[in-house]
């Protein structure tokens, strides 16, 4: 019940964020559905800190994968809860750190494929920083469409493999 | 046979007419002829021994494959005389080949070598007999990288361009892709997760020295060699977006050429003259082609139909080959840099991606994907049919033919 309360209390400080900083960024174009929300909470590009070496596997908490739309870095609210999930946890948890990782199916070329899953995981670096995570604390890792979750060819298996894991260390 | 390519051919033309939108399937180009090719006879070459045999029959395949070329016997505009003898460990090559009717010496070669030297020395007098007869430059003794996926595990391999000879460059088993040669074949650029994260690196082709070239936090990919050999073009995500950078390659500091922070760009590939480069970008929302100068600046679109426009490979005298989406497949097509000329290669129901030039300008290595497994094949902008490269075992994309 304490904890249900402290979430309800998280989101409403995210969506503050994303709100107030929309104020302040120019809206990008081609950005008209409702139900998506631009990923860029800050003012310019968040720059990578330096990569650290790959810790231990956090296993005490699973957040689920961000899905994304076909050729969409934009992240759909439905999928803003994992996000918070995650940025709960690295609250509570200062020395864990993090590597999104971003995945793409198996349609369009290899190439592009590395580019745009990079940018999924920017985009879900982007709102935890915008939630108040030290961007150090966050990495970025395209693996673009080379490491499917699901090894089938159609629809179904394409929506999971449009993904961002999150690879928590500590 | 005749009847069965002109249908294919028609079918494709439609296809590229339907989705063609505000351009007209006039503008599209569907290329349905075959090369005009001469007749050469190459019964007056007696070749003998084993190491004879595999230089006959690759000199043939060589010929067919340069595109300029049928063999014949009797009647032929061009004739080959002499002898290829094997043995002892040895090969010992002496020929001629020459105008049939007027008896004019085209080509007068000596060449010795070992045994295994046969396919190489088979390669170099293809290559010069092309040149003497036709003018053009022939790749019989150029080379493939690509990547290879067998029993699960991905490396990168080198074939020679007739698809033999098949090396395995690298022996990691960890996801790799994108190689590219330097202009001068000296060394490939790729990227790979060697330390868990996806980097750049240069392997030297004398010798398979490898080093990392690229290793910023994020991503590191797609690296292009410029035509100078002193650079590379690839994308990173360092500064918090997949923007493209150039970075010499004796070091120093990326510097940026695009700056787009909605979008990703990727794939990029230098002009012939080092001045621009093409490249693959989101901007618009779907993956389109757009040329930039190399110092970064204004950029432009240049593809406008299929609903994927991404790979390009700028070819040596100019021409752009990308692959495209149209009617739920992937073709090749040629284009120029300013966006017109846009020709479409005519092909059956699998899927063509990755292209990559031959140094001749006329022909493509790329990957055909069919039922999920991948093969390489050569197609030819002249209008002969795609032929199989290599038929080995696995699935092969992403091929890079030598310079």
């Amino acid at each position: 019940m304490r904890s249900d309360r402290l979430t309800v209390v998280a989101i409403g400080v995210a969506c503050g964020i994303v709100l107030g900083a929309g104020c302040k960024t120019k809206q990008p174009r081609g950005v008209t559905q409702q139900d998506l929300l631009v990923p860029e909470v800050l003012e310019g590009d968040i720059a990578l800190g330096e990569r650290f070496e790959d810790g231990v596997r956090v296993t005490d908490i699973r957040v689920d994968n961000v899905l994304f739309a076909y050729d969409s870095f934009q992240i759909a609210n439905a999928e803003v809860g994992k996000i918070e999930q995650a940025a709960d946890y690295m609250r509570r948890n200062r020395g864990v750190r993090l590597v999104t990782e971003g995945h793409c199916d198996e349609r369009g070329s290899r190439e592009y494929n590395m580019a745009l899953g990079e940018h999924r995981a920017l985009a879900v670096r982007a709102y935890l920083v915008g939630l108040g995570i030290d961007g150090s604390r966050i990495q970025t890792r395209s693996y673009g469409e080379e490491t499917p979750l699901d090894a089938g060819h159609g629809e179904s298996a394409w929506r999971v493999n449009r993904r961002v894991e999150f690879a928590l260390y500590k | 046979m005749c009847g069965r390519w002109l249908a294919r051919a028609l079918a494709a033309a439609f296809a590229a007419g339907a989705v063609a939108g505000r351009a007209g399937a006039a503008d599209v180009e569907v290329i349905k002829a075959g090369a005009v090719k001469s007749a050469i006879d190459l019964s007056g070459l007696r070749c003998s021994g084993e190491a004879g045999s595999v230089f006959q029959r690759t000199l043939e395949n060589d010929l067919r494959l340069s595109g300029w070329f049928t063999i014949a016997r009797g009647g032929a505009a061009v004739a080959a005389d002499g002898t290829c003898a094997g043995g002892g460990g040895a090969l010992r090559l002496d020929c001629q080949v020459r105008h049939a009717s007027s008896g004019r010496v085209y080509v007068r070669r000596s060449d010795q070598g070992a045994a295994d030297d046969a396919r190489r020395m088979a390669h170099a007098l293809a290559d010069e007999i092309v040149r003497a007869v036709t003018g053009k430059r022939g790749i019989a003794s150029t080379r493939i990288v690509t990547v290879g996926r067998r029993a699960g595990r991905k490396d990168i391999y080198m074939c020679d361009a007739d698809g033999g000879n098949l090396r395995q460059i690298t022996r990691d088993g960890v996801v790799c892709l994108a190689p590219s040669w330097s202009p001068t074949g000296e060394f490939i650029v790729y990227t790979a997760f060697l330390k868990g994260f996806p980097d750049v690196y240069r392997i030297d082709m004398n010798g398979f020295r490898r080093t990392r070239v690229a290793g910023y936090p994020g991503l590191n990919a797609g690296a292009d060699v410029s035509p100078d050999g002193r650079r590379i073009v690839l994308t990173l995500s360092k500064d918090g977006n997949p923007d493209l950078y150039v970075l010499g390659l004796g070091g120093g500091q990326a510097a940026r050429v695009t700056r787009t922070r909605f979008a990703a760009e990727a794939s990029p590939s230098w002009s012939p003259d080092g001045r621009s480069i093409v490249f693959v970008s989101d901007n618009s929302g779907s993956p389109q082609l757009y040329v930039t100068g190399a110092g970064g600046g204004g950029y432009q679109r240049i593809t406008l139909r299929g609903t994927e426009n991404v790979a390009p490979d700028w070819g040596p005298d100019g021409r752009i080959a990308y692959s495209s989406r149209r009617g739920g497949k992937y073709r090749v097509c040629v284009i120029d840099q300013s966006g017109g000329g846009d020709t479409e290669i005519a092909a059956d129901h699998a899927d063509y991606e990755d292209p990559s030039w031959a140094p001749d300008g006329r022909h493509i290595v790329c990957s055909r994907t069919e039922n999920y497994r991948s093969a390489l094949v050569m197609l030819d902008t002249l209008g002969d049919s795609p032929i199989q490269l290599l038929a080995v075992e696995g699935d092969w994309y992403s091929p890079a033919w030598s310079p």
